[in-house]
């Protein structure tokens, strides 16, 4: 449990290196439609070998921004086919590894996450999967650079109960990966050590907050 | 006593509804959790519960005095340790 008080807003900038700057904007500004609001032109910065770069962000809502490097004259490093502008993954590493690395953008509606899912769909980054998870819609596509951006909108609001069961987990999983081998099943049966230990606290809580 | 926890979410219901149906099967409550509970082993029909596969494979909050020998498209079927 943590006592730190939650002082930050959110993302200000995620930045990544593109060595395709014109398609990261026509993905960026001219399809999904996110304003261009910052850039910075940096000639002779930093050591010698440094390159002049063009650091550029796009507004993705809630004035949180998606930022990008451009180097000039500097070739791709990742050229093996798997992976993106900023990583190349080998024959031996899962899709599944290489997808867990996206930035997923929160939309408030269905009826938007569509109007996005039209907007890709009419461009050379269709959406490539639709999917229902738990209690949130997402769509997927790859931006120009191969990084997996997803949209995503909820379709409940969050619990508390989601919250203590989150942090269950969490400490359950804390629990598992201090002793060797840990695997899913011994997540769950702590899991459920702590949620007898805990339901009674938890109840106690509801109900008080019921009655304020 | 086999048990599995599940919480209690919208989505999650029918879950616990369907285990319910089966008479060597307790279903209670402890805090946000459903607690099934049986001697022998739990099973559950996916397609029963009408569950999203998101949904279905990520019911399961806790396992105690068991183990999870299915949890495929078909059933969860949980066995006494």
């Amino acid at each position: 449990m943590t006592e730190l008080d939650h002082r930050v807003r959110g993302v200000d900038h995620a930045a990544f290196p593109t060595f395709d700057p014109a398609g990261t904007v026509r993905f960026y500004r001219d399809v999904l439609g996110f304003p261009v609001v910052h850039s910075i032109c940096a000639a002779g910065w930093g050591p010698e070998d440094h390159p002049d770069f063009i650091h550029f962000f796009f507004d993705i809502g809630n004035d949180d921004r998606i930022a990008f490097f451009y180097y000039f004259g500097i070739e791709p490093f990742n050229q093996s086919g798997r992976g993106d502008s900023y990583a190349a993954f080998g024959p031996d590493v899962p899709e599944y590894f290489i997808r867990s690395r996206h930035l997923a953008i929160h939309v408030d509606s269905q009826e938007d996450l569509l109007e996005y899912r039209r907007r890709l769909d009419n461009s050379q980054w269709p959406v490539e999967m639709q999917i229902q998870h738990e209690t949130i819609e997402s769509i997927y596509t790859h931006d120009p650079n191969g990084y997996m951006v997803e949209l995503t909108r909820a379709m409940r609001p969050v619990t508390p109960q989601e919250d203590l069961d989150a942090n269950l987990t969490i400490d359950a999983l804390l629990d598992v990966v201090d002793a060797p081998e840990p695997t899913f099943a011994k997540l769950l049966a702590r899991k459920a050590e702590l949620i007898v230990a805990r339901a009674a606290q938890w109840e106690a809580a509801q109900a008080q907050e019921s009655n304020a | 006593m086999t048990t599995l926890y599940v919480l209690d979410v919208p989505e999650n219901t029918p879950l616990a509804k369907v285990a319910s149906e089966d008479h060597a099967v307790t279903v209670g409550k402890i805090g946000p959790y459903f607690e099934i509970s049986a001697d022998a082993a739990i099973v559950i029909d996916r397609r029963a519960t009408g569950c999203r596969h998101a949904v279905w494979y990520s019911s399961v909050a806790g396992v105690a005095d068991g183990r999870i020998t299915q949890h495929d498209k078909d059933a969860l079927r949980v066995e006494p340790a």
